[in-house]
């Protein structure tokens, strides 16, 4: 573990590059002052991501609250309000050297008690139960020093401790004894550690962000202000960018107007930047049903689906075609699996021979599908006539609302689902939920809804979890996707196409993993 | 003092109207499959059997409906209508934050449709026959028939994208500096696209309603008698018909209180407007159950305030109305 | 939710029987009121008979999508997954009127009740029955109608009922108007003495002399109600398995910058079918309102 641990020096050498971390570098001299005008897609439910995952409250979140690392588009750690960090040869001890005079945003002093105090509420109230399970203590020998004791291997700890996932929170303020999933310090009086401080947060209209002066990166932020604009219909998210109202628009995922955005003039569209998001957009079946427990049925619908239309024609190329489970953005993503490439005839064949006769009607069977999310709607209509020439007879059942969805396909009850499912950066936060066999919860959304079970698949993700080495990991990971593929407990369609929308006047587009959901302390105007 | 009575009356009448509305749509909310705790599960991206317990728990969604229903009614009789689970703030805030921003938009687009559609229909009346009168209708019919989402959407591609004059959403431009009249200038700016929109519906409703009430006034005895004492024309119309045909016009517009809630909802969608109707959809879709029912509180709140408003304008416009009381 | 075409005064106006032929006249006379009329039966007999001269499955993923009108031989184009805008437009419409019709059915049959029973009775059964009148006409309709969609599922009959559930409150309020007017009248106190039951009464005395405000608004609820679909739909409520105009708006929605027509076809389909009904609407109340008449 030790080659993944940055040396002190390289680490020292990053801080005194004036701004520029590798891999950021630009051409031009970055300006400072300004106001950046953002849209946000929709409101967050507060502004703090320790008990609270998702991009909406990521993206304000990232900006208010330092994490103790930061990722570069390679994947690669940077040191953040962590100036260096070590990894101990078994992998059971990660030390963490904090930066020397950082303060929160209302001037007391950020210290390895505030870290132990986040990784702790981190731990006992996100969703994420992975991210610091082997945790079993965070140490603190001085001010600026944080140990973190595990109890086994936890390759996925550095990612955990980046972005938004790890935000350093105050315990002066939120350790007061209230449960911080309510604290009304969530949502106004946020105090901070991050590049901005919260001015005003109005629901349903804007956050605004301004610079804050005491930032521990000499000379950063280089904007004076970030107003995000909540604006949910996605029209009017595209005008505003075409007609200059708004500069930067992240997680915009509507084909058509990715490429509207890239033909127009003096803005630009960019997919980079979410590979740590991973969203992946399937069609999950209920292998504890019939007639979806049948592998057949799920093969013959796996070579119905045709995913290059899919992604050519509904999502007008702008989506990436998704073969696993894991992202293809990933170091963990295998291609080289079955694709089920469209196929009507052996489709077709594969029901014949299961035994699936076609009735007077030309139909086999009826089958249900669901869909979770306004995103995959097109997708969901789109099975009802493919699915129709393989004899399939297909209803889609509308959910009007979250709720009723959730509670049907976690209550196991439902045929088929379309659903965005996200990797959250590392297999273990975001992939494993979703097959593991002991994950498989009555009422929970995104467990193991499709009642998968598979002992060696479980084995294989038990081990992987816990691999240090990165090549042997990625063998393992490599594995687990392709027994996945033969067995079909999802028909993984497409990577969700987040793209950038970004005025010709903004410098520096977060390009890193994680999106808007990272500091923008390096984003300026032109 | 008269007023005032009524008034009171009026007023605990609308109580029990208030609290009807609150307990039919508690129970009707909570028949349904479903709660918060999976819309908080998934606007977190996931969550454990534990805490989604701990949730429910927490909002005393465990218990029997009764008393759920019990305790919160009984909340709502001290005047506090619960802590939105979604939101985490107390419901009475976060409609405060909304309410001014839909009571600008539906009184502004009620004034406007009144006194355009008034204007329209008089223009209309003095030649029902003409081809000015014939435009009118139809111009007025055009609003009404159109669906306003869809009206609104084709005004903001025309003048947001086309033409870009107008901005794309939401109520103020928060980079704007100087002093409070740029700041109203600009919200003014915010307000001609959802203001027109939502006009329209109206000014339909309103302009055939004063045209048909003037040509009954127009064709009855004392305005025969005006005419033959010579008095011009125009101050026949404005003067005398005018007045006596607002009655019916204003009384129609107190019975629309609750259809310009309604269309306020759609109109806020499409422009982004801060109002109670976008906080209504989202909260429909999530299960937010104390917000959906705070807004249904407070929607009927202004269709009976507006109601009763209307009673009083008839009062101070139509003297025989006050008599008859 | 729009009353406005019935001019309803409470000074007793004397009815006589206005002949179905009258009427007529009067409507017919009514250039713009004709003109709909025409398309109005034109608009139906395509919704009802189209699809069977054009069956292509409104679902069915005939083309490549977000073809323009015109190309390939689709007179209306092709949507975003490829299916056939004018199967949609022709399917659509027949649903759209459907809803309308039994929303507006539903409307008057609750009004009609409750309206007549109060103007009828009087005394404590017309005070509960306003009393749940005014519940409802205080109920802001499309939020109360999104609960119920939202809440019980996106079906055919479930948005059916949820428009209508909220849209009687008028009908109720004429009926009973006109049920207090005529109840007093000296035809109606004439077959009372003679010692008719309340049924006979209510449905063959004073029912079809209160029918023409009524049909006037029903008619007029026919188009409202098919906004409110279109409403519904575009707040996302719609059932997806049932092609309808609103429907195909809604999901065309997110398309609209550059495949503007799908939005604007099933638009201009709802504007001018309700705009024939109020048009119609307008010349029906004008033939029935014996004032104008004598003018």
């Amino acid at each position: 573990m030790g080659k993944l641990s940055k040396p002190l020096t390289l680490a020292a050498t990053c801080l005194l590059a004036t701004g520029i971390t590798a891999g950021l570098a630009t051409a031009e001299e970055p300006k400072r002052g300004g106001t950046l005008v953002m849209s946000a897609p929709q409101t967050p439910r507060h502004l703090n991501p320790a008990v609270q995952s998702g991009t909406a409250t990521g993206a304000p979140g990232a900006q208010l609250f330092a994490a103790p690392l930061r990722y570069d588009e390679n994947w690669e750690p940077q040191p953040y309000l962590a100036k260096s960090w070590d990894v101990s040869d078994d992998g059971l001890t990660v030390t963490l050297n904090l930066v020397e005079g950082a303060t929160f945003h209302d001037g007391k002093p950020i210290t390895s008690k505030d870290v132990a105090f986040s990784v702790k509420t981190v731990q006992e109230n996100h969703p994420f139960k992975t991210m610091f399970a082997p945790v079993q203590s965070v140490e603190t020998p001085d001010d600026n020093t944080a140990i973190l004791k595990l109890s086994e291997p936890h390759p996925a700890l550095l990612l955990a401790m980046s972005s938004q996932l790890l935000p350093i929170i105050p315990e002066h303020v939120y350790g007061d004894g209230q449960d911080p999933k309510k604290h009304p310090q969530n949502s106004e009086n946020v105090v901070g550690s991050g590049p901005f401080k919260l001015v005003e947060f109005k629901r349903d209209q804007h956050i605004i962000l301004e610079r804050n002066e005491n930032f521990f990166m000499e000379g950063r932020p280089y904007l004076d202000k970030i107003v995000m604009r909540i604006i949910k219909d996605p029209s009017a998210r595209a005008i505003a960018i075409e007609n200059g109202e708004v500069h930067l628009a992240a997680f915009e995922q509507s084909a058509q107007n990715i490429n509207r955005i890239k033909k127009a003039e003096g803005v630009s569209a960019t997919a980079d930047g979410y590979a740590a998001i991973g969203p992946i957009a399937w069609l999950a079946f209920n292998t504890a049903r019939e007639p979806t427990s049948d592998i057949n049925v799920r093969k013959a619908i796996a070579y119905a689906v045709d995913r290059n239309f899919i992604t050519k024609a509904i999502m007008l190329g702008t989506a990436e075609p998704a073969l696993t489970g894991i992202h293809p953005g990933s170091p963990f993503y295998e291609k080289d699996v079955e694709a089920y490439d469209v196929d009507l005839k052996k489709a077709n064949q594969i029901l014949e021979d299961a035994g699936y006769e076609k009735g007077a009607d030309g139909m086999r069977f009826k089958l249900f599908v669901d869909y979770g999310w306004p995103d995959v709607k097109a997708v969901a209509e789109y099975v009802k006539p493919q699915l129709k020439k393989i004899g399939i007879d297909i209803t889609v059942r509308a959910a009007p609302d979250f709720p009723t969805w959730a509670k049907r396909i976690s209550s196991h009850d439902f045929d088929m689902t379309w659903d965005v499912v996200f990797n959250w950066g590392d297999p273990v936060i975001g992939v494993h939920r979703t097959y593991q066999s002991t994950n498989i919860k009555e009422g929970v959304i995104w467990s193991n809804t499709q009642s998968y079970a598979n002992e060696e698949v479980d084995a294989l993700m038990e081990a992987a979890g816990k691999e240090t080495d990165l090549e042997k990991r990625k063998e393992l990971y490599s594995k687990f996707q392709k027994i996945l593929a033969d067995e079909l407990p999802v028909y993984w369609a497409y990577a969700l196409p987040y793209h950038t929308f970004h005025s010709d006047k903004v410098g520096n587009v977060p390009a890193g993993i994680w999106a808007t959901s990272s500091p923008l302390d390096l984003v300026y105007l032109k | 003092m008269e007023i005032l009575t009524l008034i009171v009356k009026r007023v605990s009448y609308a109580a029990m109207l208030l609290l009807a509305v609150v307990v039919l749509n508690f129970i009707l909310i909570n028949l349904a499959p479903g709660d918060i705790a999976d819309t908080i599960a998934g606007d977190m991206g996931g969550a454990t059997a534990e805490q989604m317990a701990e949730i429910r728990a927490d909002y005393g969604l465990d218990l029997p409906l009764w008393q759920q229903l019990f305790r919160y009614v009984s909340n709502v009789m001290q005047g506090d209508l619960g802590y939105s689970y979604f939101h985490t703030q107390p419901v009475t805030s976060l409609i405060a934050e909304r309410l001014p921003a839909t009571l600008l938009l539906v009184i502004t687009a009620q004034l406007v449709a009144l006194f355009v559609g008034t204007l329209l229909g008089v223009l209309a009346a003095r030649k029902p026959n003409g081809w000015l009168s014939h435009i009118v209708t139809l111009i007025a019919l055009f609003g009404y028939s159109a669906p306003v989402f869809w009206t609104g959407i084709m005004l903001l591609i025309m003048f947001s994208l086309w033409i870009p004059i107008f901005p794309v959403a939401g109520m103020v431009d928060v980079t704007i500096e100087g002093g409070w009249w740029s700041h109203v200038l600009d919200i003014a700016r915010h307000m001609v696209l959802p203001v027109i929109t939502l006009s329209s519906i109206f000014l339909a409703l309103y302009s055939r309603l004063c045209r048909a009430s003037m040509m009954e006034v127009l064709g009855s005895d004392y305005i025969r008698t005006a005419r033959a004492k010579g008095l011009s024309e125009s101050q026949i119309v404005f003067k005398h018909a005018l007045k006596n045909s607002l009655g019916p016009v204003v009384t129609l517009a107190g019975l629309q209180f609750s259809a310009v809630v309604s269309g306020a909802v759609l109109v806020e969608t499409v422009f982004s407007w801060p109002g109670l109707g976008t906080l209504a959809l989202q909260s429909i879709i999530a299960r937010d159950t104390p917000t959906i029912i705070g807004i249904l509180f407070f929607s009927a709140m202004v269709v009976i305030v507006g109601n009763l408003l209307t009673d009083l304008v008839l009062r101070l416009i139509d003297p025989r109305i006050r008599n008859r009381a | 939710m729009n009353d406005s075409t019935h001019i309803s005064t409470d000074e007793p106006v004397l009815r006589s029987r206005h002949p179905f032929v009258e009427t007529a006249e009067m409507f017919f006379r009514n250039h713009s009121a004709v003109v709909a009329l025409v398309v109005l039966v034109t608009i139906v007999i395509a919704a009802i008979v189209g699809p069977f001269f054009y069956p292509t499955d409104p679902f069915e993923m005939v083309w490549a999508p977000f073809s323009p009108p015109g190309a390939e031989g689709f007179l209306l184009g092709t949507d975003y997954l490829g299916r056939d805008m004018l199967s949609g437009l022709l399917h659509g419409g027949r649903v759209s009127i459907a809803i309308g019709l039994a929303a507006a059915l539903m409307s008057v049959f609750i009004g009609i009740t409750v309206g007549a029973l109060a103007g009828f009775y009087r005394g404590w059964i017309e005070e509960v029955l306003m009393r749940i009148t005014e519940f409802f006409q205080v109920l802001p309709t499309l939020l109360f109608s999104m609960v119920l969609v939202a809440l019980f599922g996106a079906s055919l009959p479930m948005i059916t009922f949820a428009i209508g559930i909220v849209s009687w409150t008028a009908v109720a309020r004429i009926t009973r108007a006109e049920f207090l007017r005529i109840r007093e009248l000296e035809y109606v106190t004439a077959s009372r003495s003679s010692g008719a039951t309340n049924a006979k009464l209510i449905f063959s005395v004073i029912l079809p002399n209160a029918l023409p405000p009524i049909i006037v608004q029903a008619a007029l609820m026919v188009g409202s109600a098919i906004l409110f679909e279109a409403g519904l739909s575009f707040l996302g409520l719609s059932d997806p398995n049932v092609a309808s105009w609103g429907q195909i708006i809604g999901s065309n929605r997110p398309y609209i910058l550059d495949a503007s027509y799908t939005v604007t076809i099933p638009g201009v389909a709802i504007f001018v079918t309700v705009l024939a009904i109020s048009l119609v609407g307008d010349g029906l109340n004008d033939a029935l309102n014996p004032k104008l008449r004598q003018r």
